[in-house]
């Protein structure tokens, strides 16, 4: 009784072992196709921008095509000012990562570790930024750009951007780590608080830093409907936008199409590729707490 | 209490002139380019407005004027707004906690992997930063009725072509399928970092104690989780609410067959900026905040009661 009650126990655990193993190998088999899955877009466009027309449409689909076609991207270049396009998505982005670095610096510090009448009131106008859907700023931000005279210029593609309530909180979060016995020392030696917080401070928040001017450089890079309505004038038009007007033009030549589409996404995969541990650090610190 | 007696000293004084130095940048474009437009944005929900711009050659000269509750009344006689608004609540509806659901379910398969981290880190979180405009793109191609590669690899299950961007019952689905699959991995990414936060004890508790794996997930994981899940939850609807880009794209700047694509800001966007009436798309701006609003608003009433916050 006693050892057959062992046997069934000894069995159990082989089955709970072997289950295991199952389990482990499935979880590998469904995250792999899971990523697959996420994946194939990408690949699929990548091939079709090296087929010619008539490939691109055959059934079934040639997954690698051979030739490779390497025209359709200086013709997709040549279609329209993509050198433009880039040079304008590289100035407003760069621009306002600049811009929101600087003022979210500065903001964040005040509000992490300096003491001053209404800072309560003033962190909740940040906070309550959050709960203001973008979308709604859309027609009065339109009418007051027109009226400041900005329409179709770099004015009203990069100041509205220069900073975020989301960008100072970012900053405070982590301003608010360092500890004030730092400061006190600096300001004992004479030195003056700018110099501190540019000098001693911002060095250490270095992470921080770059975790913001990242989000807001992919965020610049891929806006599209502000781009969209503040702009008229081929010149003005970023990569987003451009590839729309593109879309119109080039109509049903998928090749192109893809080539221009690859050139759009590619820098913003080589930054990821090299900063992944900004935008994952970023993302752990949007969770609570 | 300190601070108010300090506020009468000199060097706090100092202090709170300077750190009104330090935020004058950032307020004051936050003040000219989010607050004024926001409350402007009630205002001219309650005015017709017209902008200086030229139709049909001819100069609108800019005004605007009161003219009290007409916009709203508009508006939800207009059989369009009222389309866009239910199916950008039938969008939201589905797609949030589809995608929430499905992120869970990966974040907890990625906190059991320990191989292959970055590649799957990588892999799913691409969609989500890729410009919305390009991969949109792709997906009219992917979509596309006769060569495009959803169907045949749909033929290859035996299930026949779908006409996805050009049969009205499918639009709703076609955009949920692009964006689930564009930002499930970057909630599953916000909820593993949630999960790696939690302590092990209390899974070493829970595995002495004689629980399951899959007990400890229900029981320890999930609600330990709440605030990260609540904080997805949150921002996903209110993101959600404001689907335009990809809807733009994927149906060549039209509102799909039938109008069946129309949401909320599509609607916005078409009134303003092709019908130039400002006015009645502000009224539909304030619509929209007014359901994120309240939306928002229960969310952090049941968050008061449901959340567990660890400590």
């Amino acid at each position: 009784m006693a050892v057959s009650g062992e046997a069934q126990r000894l069995r159990g655990m082989t089955t709970y072992r072997l289950q295991r193993g199952l389990g482990r190998m499935s979880l590998y088999v469904v995250l792999i196709v899971g990523a697959v899955v996420m994946l194939l877009p990408f690949f699929w466009m990548l091939s079709t921008s090296f087929k010619t027309l008539v490939d691109a449409m055959r059934i079934p689909p040639i997954w690698i095509p051979s030739p490779l076609q390497w025209q359709n991207y200086p013709a997709a270049w040549h279609a329209a000012p993509f050198a433009r396009y880039f040079f304008n998505s590289f100035f407003i982005s760069s621009m306002t990562m600049v811009g929101e670095v600087i003022t979210c610096i500065f903001a964040g510090y005040a509000f992490a570790k300096m003491k001053f009448f209404g800072k309560h009131v003033l962190f909740l106008l940040v906070l309550a930024t959050f709960m203001i859907p973008g979308h709604m700023l859309l027609v009065p931000s339109y009418v007051l750009v027109r009226g400041l005279g900005w329409y179709d210029t770099y004015w009203a593609l990069i100041m509205p951007w220069i900073t975020s309530g989301f960008g100072i909180f970012l900053m405070r979060q982590f301003f608010r780590t360092l500890p004030d016995e730092l400061w006190d020392a600096a300001r004992i030696d004479g030195c003056p608080r700018v110099r501190y917080v540019l000098q001693i401070a911002v060095p250490m928040v270095r992470p921080g830093i770059a975790t913001v001017a990242l989000l807001q450089f992919i965020n610049s890079w891929n806006s599209f409907l502000w781009v969209l309505i503040m702009t008229d004038s081929p010149l003005m038009r970023t990569i987003p936008v451009g590839l729309r007007f593109f879309q119109m033009e080039a109509g049903t030549e998928y090749p192109m199409l893809m080539a221009a589409s690859t050139m759009a996404i590619v820098p913003v995969i080589i930054l990821f590729f090299f900063a992944q541990k900004h935008f994952v650090r970023g993302l752990a610190r949007t969770g609570v707490k | 209490m300190a601070g108010r007696r300090g506020l009468r000293n000199p060097r706090a004084l100092r202090e709170s002139g300077e750190a009104y130095l330090y935020l004058l940048p950032a307020f004051f474009i936050l003040g000219l380019f989010t607050f004024y437009p926001f409350v402007d944005a009630f205002r001219m929900s309650f005015q017709n407005v017209r902008t200086g711009v030229r139709i049909d050659g001819q100069l609108i000269p800019f005004f605007r004027e009161y003219i009290g509750l007409t916009n709203f009344q508009i508006l939800f006689r207009d059989r369009h707004f009222l389309q866009a608004l239910t199916q950008t609540s039938i969008y939201v509806a589905i797609s949030v906690p589809l995608t929430l659901g499905l992120a869970l379910l990966l974040a907890t398969a990625l906190n059991q992997a320990l191989r292959m981290r970055a590649f799957f880190r990588l892999a799913y979180f691409i969609p989500y930063i890729t410009p919305v405009v390009a991969l949109a793109m792709v997906w009219t191609w992917i979509y596309h009725d006769r060569v495009g590669l959803l169907n045949y690899i749909l033929g290859l299950f035996g299930i026949s072509r779908m006409r996805w961007l050009n049969d009205p019952s499918l639009a709703l689905p076609a955009i949920i399928l692009f964006n689930v699959l564009r930002y499930v991995g970057y909630q599953a990414l916000i909820l593993l970092a949630g999960m790696q936060n939690i302590e092990r004890t209390y899974y070493e508790a829970a595995r002495v104690d004689g629980a399951s794996p899959a007990k400890a997930w229900r029981h320890i994981t999930v609600p330990l989780l709440t605030p990260q899940l609540f904080f997805v939850f949150l921002i996903s609807l209110m993101g959600a609410y404001r689907i335009f880009d990809e809807v733009f794209i994927l149906f060549a700047g039209g509102a799909g067959p039938l109008g069946s694509a129309r949401t909320i800001v599509f609607y916005l966007y078409d009134q303003a900026f092709n019908n130039f009436r400002l006015g009645r798309a502000a009224a539909a701006s304030v619509v929209l905040f007014g359901i994120i609003f309240v939306l928002a608003l229960f969310q952090i009433t049941v968050t008061q009661r449901r959340v567990h916050y660890d400590q």
